[in-house]
C-alpha cells in the first residue's frame, strides 16, 4: 500500500526555512551588535577630533590655561545629525576653565582621565549622552600642568547609523535567502529530473517485461535501480517456476487421466462383465492415485501461497515425532518395513511450528522411505539435541540417491531417477516449503555404505518466547 | 422658554464666560521692534482669534534672561542674538516642533527642529547723503577701510557702528566678521582712529545719521534701515557688494511653555505660507521661504545684490561666541585694536 508522506519540496522548504530562522537569528544578533559597535566607532572618532581640535587651542596666558574655544570643534561635535553639545576644559585641580554646559563630571573619572583617555555615556535631562575625556599635556612659560578635556554629544548620529546599518544587513540578508530559496527550488527540479526518467521508464515497460532495467541514473538512484532489476529478476524466476510447475503438475495428471480413459474406453468396448469389473478395479486405482496427486498438489500451492505465520506455535517435537511414526507403522503400506524410532531425548523438545505442517513433513518423508525402499529396508526416525538446535532425522539403509541428483531432489516432480514406484515426486518438495516456512535448513544424504539420510535442523525455542 | 432650556443656556452663557477669563494670554518674548512686526501679530491674531496673544519687546539681554529665570517660561522665544538662542536650545530649553511647517522649512535655517531662523536680514552700511559730496561713498568694506584711512581727518567722529560689548548683535556681526577675514581687525583699527562712535542698537545710529551728527553706519540692520531711508531720503542703505552677512530671528517654543499647543501654533504661522507673506509684504523682515513673493525676500533680495549674501549659519558653531573666555578674548583684542594708533 502506497502512503503519500509529505512532498519532498515541501520537506526541503521546511528544512530550509529553519536552517534558515535559526541561522538568520543569529545573523541578525551578529548584524546588530556589529552595526552598534560601527556606529559607536565612527562617532567615537568624532569625539576623538574635537577633543583634539580644541586642545589645540588652548594656551597659556600669566600662568593660566587660556581657551579660545574653536567653531570647528563644535560642529564636529554636532555633527551632520545636529546633535546636542558639550564641552568643557578642566585644569590640573579640575576646575572648569571652560565649559559650555553643567553637566558633572564624576571625580572618578576624572582621576580616570589622568591615566588613559576614557568613553562614558551618562543621561543627562533625560537625554543620552557619550562622553569623551582626555588628558593633554602643554607647556608654557611658567607652568607646566595638563589640561583634562572633555566633550559630547548626544546619541541620535549613533542610532540613526546603526539603525541604517542594520537595516541594510536585514535587506541583503533577505535578498539572499529569496536567491537561496529559488536557486533551492531550481536546484530541486534539476536533481528530481533522473527520477521523472526512470518514472516514465517504468511507467512505459510491458506488463510481463521482467528484463533488467535499461536507464541512466544518478549514483543516489543506483541502489533504488538496483533493486528494481532484483526484484524483476525475483519476479521472473518466481513466474517460471510457476510456469514450470503448472506444466509438469498438467503433465502429471495428464499421464493417469489418459489412463483411465483408455482403459475406460477398452472396457466399454466389451461386452464381458469380468473385463468391467477388472477395468473398474484398474479405473479405482488409477483414481485413487490421481486423486492422491491432486491433493499433494493442492498442500504445496497452499504452503507456497500461505502467508505469516498465525498457525504457529509451540509444541513438544519428539512428542510429535512418537505419535506420528506410530500411526505411519500401523499402515499396511509400512508392513513390509521394519519403521523404528531411536530413543528420543527424555525432555519435551519444545520448538516453535506449524502443527499440521510438520505432520505433513513427516508423513511425506516416512512416505518417500518406504516408497523407494525395496521390502524389508530398516527406517529409522530420531532426534539429536544441540544447544539451540534440534536436528530431525530419517535414515534408511535402501539404495540411496546418485550424488548428481541430491541437489535436485527437492524440485518438484523430481523422483531420483526413479520411474519404478507410484510417487509424484512432490513429496520433497512439499518437504522443502515446509522447512522453508519453519526458518529451518534441512538435507539428504548418501549414507556409508548404503542408504539415504535426511535431517532438518530446527531452531529450538527458548522458554521465555511465547 | 421652558424652565430647563433656560437653565441651560445661563449655564452655556457662564462656560463661555468663564473659558474667556480663564484663557491665558500666549506670552511671546521677542527682541524684535513691535512696529516692525505689528502686521505680523495681526495677520496672526485674525487667523487665530481663539489665541490671545501677548506680545512683549525687550532686548536680547533681557529675553535671555527671562528664558533662563523661567517664572514664568514664556511660550516662545523670539531673539536676534542667534548664539545666546543656540546656546539656550543646546542647554535644552527647547521644545522640538513636529509639524508639516517645521519638517519642510530649510535645514540651513533651522536646528534640530527646535528652533527656527524665521526672517533674513541683510546686514548694510548706510550713509548720509551729505558724504558724497566729499568722497566716493563705499560699497565693499575694503572701500570702508580706505576711506577710513584716507579721509580720517573729515570722518572723525562721523561714523558710527555697534559696540560689541553693549550689543549682543552688534557682538555676534564682529565675531562673524572676524571668521572671514583677519583685515577686519585693520578696519577695527580703522574705526578707532576715527573715533567712531559705538551704539547699542540700529535704530539710535539711524537717528544719528538723520540728525546729521554721523555721516556713515557700519554693520546696520538692513531691515530696519531700509524703512527708515524709506522715510527719510538723506539716509542712504548700500549692501556691501563683496560679502553682506546676514542675520536671522531665531524663534523657539520654551521647554516649559504653559501652552505649548498656542506656542506651536504660532511658529507654525511664523513658518507658514501665510505668517511669510506677511513678512515678505508687510514688513521688511524678509521672507525665507522661496514660495512667497513680495518685495521684502530672500529671493529678491539675492537677485539685487548678487550671491555675496552670508548667512550667519544655525549651527553648533554659534555656541563658540558666547564661550566667555572665547568672548573676552574677542573683546580684548576689540579694544586692543580700536585703541591701537592712540
Amino acid at each position: 500500500m502506497i502512503e503519500v508522506d509529505g512532498s519532498l519540496k515541501r520537506r526541503l522548504a521546511i528544512w530550509l526555512l529553519v536552517t534558515v530562522s535559526g541561522l538568520g537569528t543569529l545573523l541578525m544578533i551578529e548584524a546588530y551588535l556589529g552595526a552598534q559597535r560601527a556606529a559607536q566607532r565612527a562617532y567615537d572618532s568624532q569625539l576623538e577630533a574635537a577633543a583634539l581640535t580644541i586642545a589645540e587651542s588652548v594656551q597659556w596666558q600669566e600662568g593660566e590655561p587660556v581657551l579660545e574655544i574653536p567653531a570647528a570643534a563644535l560642529q564636529i561635535l554636532a555633527t551632520r545629525h545636529q546633535e546636542r553639545v558639550f564641552y568643557a576644559v578642566l585644569d590640573a585641580d579640575g576646575r572648569r576653565i571652560s565649559a559650555n554646559l553643567v553637566l558633572d563630571i564624576a571625580e572618578d573619572d576624572q582621576r580616570h582621565v589622568a591615566r588613559e583617555p576614557f568613553w562614558r555615556d551618562v543621561t543627562w535631562r533625560g537625554e543620552d549622552w557619550r562622553l569623551y575625556g582626555r588628558e593633554y599635556d602643554s607647556a608654557g612659560w611658567e607652568t607646566q600642568d595638563p589640561v583634562q578635556i572633555w566633550v559630547g554629544h548626544t546619541m541620535a548620529g549613533r542610532r540613526a547609523l546603526a539603525g541604517e546599518l542594520f537595516e541594510r544587513a536585514v535587506t541583503r540578508f533577505l535578498a539572499m535567502v529569496l536567491l537561496a530559496g529559488l536557486l533551492m527550488l531550481l536546484a530541486m527540479r534539476v536533481a528530481l529530473t533522473p527520477m521523472r526518467r526512470l518514472r516514465q521508464l517504468l511507467r512505459r515497460r510491458d506488463a510481463d517485461d521482467m528484463g533488467p532495467l535499461d536507464a541512466r541514473v544518478p549514483e543516489e538512484l543506483r541502489e533504488l535501480a538496483e533493486t528494481l532489476d532484483t526484484l524483476f529478476s525475483r519476479q521472473r524466476d518466481s513466474r517460471d517456476a510457476l510456469l514450470r510447475f503448472t506444466a509438469d503438475a498438467s503433465h502429471q495428471l495428464k499421464t493417469p487421466l489418459a489412463g483411465l480413459q483408455s482403459t475406460s474406453e477398452l472396457a466399454l468396448a466389451q461386452d464381458d462383465p469380468e473385463t468391467w469389473r477388472s477395468a473398474l478395479v484398474d479405473v479405482n486405482e488409477g483414481a485413487a492415485r490421481t486423486s492422491r496427486l491432486a491433493s499433494q498438489l493442492l498442500s504445496l500451492a497452499r504452503l507456497r501461497h500461505v502467508g505469516g505465520d498465525g498457525d504457529m506455535a509451540r509444541l513438544d517435537l519428539a512428542a510429535m515425532l512418537r505419535e506420528v511414526t506410530l500411526e505411519w507403522a500401523g499402515r499396511d503400506a509400512a508392513r513390509e518395513h521394519d519403521l523404528g524410532l531411536a530413543e528420543l531425548p527424555a525432555a519435551p523438545v519444545a520448538i516453535l511450528g506449524a502443527s499440521w505442517a510438520l505432520r505433513e513433513l513427516l508423513g511425506n518423508l516416512i512416505d518417500n522411505a518406504l516408497s523407494y525402499t525395496p521390502a524389508g529396508s530398516e527406517i529409522t526416525l530420531g532426534i539429536e539435541i544441540d544447544t539451540r538446535v534440534a536436528t530431525l532425522y530419517i535414515e534408511d539403509d535402501g539404495p540411496g540417491v546418485p550424488a548428481d541428483l541430491l541437489e535436485r531432489l527437492h524440485h518438484p516432480f523430481e523422483r531420483g531417477g526413479r520411474q519404478d514406484t507410484q510417487g509424484s515426486g512432490l513429496g520433497l518438495a512439499v518437504v522443502d516449503s515446509i522447512a522453508k516456512r519453519h526458518g529451518a535448513a534441512w538435507q539428504v544424504s548418501n549414507r556409508e555404505p548404503r542408504g539415504l539420510r535426511v535431517t532438518l535442523r530446527l531452531t529450538l525455542s527458548s522458554p521465555e518466547e511465547r | 422658554m421652558r424652565p430647563w432650556s433656560l437653565v441651560a443656556c445661563i449655564g452655556l452663557l457662564m462656560v463661555s464666560v468663564s473659558e474667556v477669563v480663564d484663557a491665558e494670554p500666549l506670552v511671546v518674548e521677542a527682541a524684535l521692534d513691535r512696529r516692525v512686526v505689528a502686521p505680523l501679530l495681526e495677520a496672526f491674531e485674525q487667523s487665530h482669534p481663539d489665541i490671545e496673544l501677548v506680545f512683549h519687546d525687550r532686548s536680547t539681554l533681557e529675553v535671555d534672561t527671562l528664558v533662563e529665570r523661567g517664572d514664568p517660561a514664556p511660550d516662545v522665544v523670539i531673539s536676534s542674538a542667534m548664539p545666546w538662542q543656540m546656546a539656550r536650545v543646546n542647554q535644552d530649553y527647547a521644545r522640538p516642533l513636529h509639524s508639516r511647517e517645521a519638517r519642510a522649512w530649510p535645514d540651513w535655517a533651522k536646528w534640530r527642529d527646535e528652533v527656527f531662523g524665521f526672517t533674513f536680514e541683510p546686514i548694510v552700511m548706510a550713509y548720509r547723503l551729505d558724504l558724497p559730496r566729499h568722497m566716493m561713498p563705499p560699497s565693499t568694506h575694503a572701500d570702508l577701510h580706505t576711506l577710513l584711512t584716507t579721509r580720517q581727518d573729515m570722518l572723525r567722529g562721523k561714523v558710527t557702528t555697534y559696540s560689541p560689548a553693549r550689543s549682543g548683535v552688534g557682538y555676534t556681526l564682529f565675531q562673524q566678521d572676524a571668521r572671514y577675514t583677519p583685515r577686519f581687525w585693520d578696519l577695527v583699527a580703522a574705526m578707532g582712529n576715527v573715533d567712531a562712535h559705538l551704539e547699542e542698537n540700529t535704530r539710535a545710529m539711524l537717528q544719528g545719521i538723520t540728525e546729521g551728527r554721523y555721516w556713515l553706519g557700519y554693520n546696520l540692520l538692513g531691515s530696519y534701515a531700509m524703512v527708515w531711508a524709506q522715510h527719510h531720503p538723506e539716509v542712504i542703505v548700500q549692501v556691501p557688494q563683496d560679502y553682506s552677512l546676514v542675520m536671522m530671528r531665531m524663534a523657539f517654543i520654551h521647554r516649559d511653555a504653559p501652552h505649548p499647543r498656542q506656542a506651536g501654533e504660532f511658529v507654525d504661522f511664523l513658518l507658514s505660507r501665510d505668517g511669510q507673506r506677511v513678512l515678505a509684504g508687510q514688513t521688511p523682515l524678509f521672507s525665507v521661504r522661496p514660495d512667497v513673493s513680495g518685495p521684502y525676500t530672500a529671493q529678491r533680495l539675492r537677485d539685487q545684490v548678487g550671491d555675496q549674501l552670508y548667512p550667519i549659519p544655525i549651527n553648533a558653531s554659534l555656541l563658540a561666541f558666547v564661550d566667555p573666555q572665547r568672548r573676552d578674548a574677542f573683546m580684548a583684542r576689540w579694544r586692543r585694536e580700536f585703541q591701537r594708533s592712540r
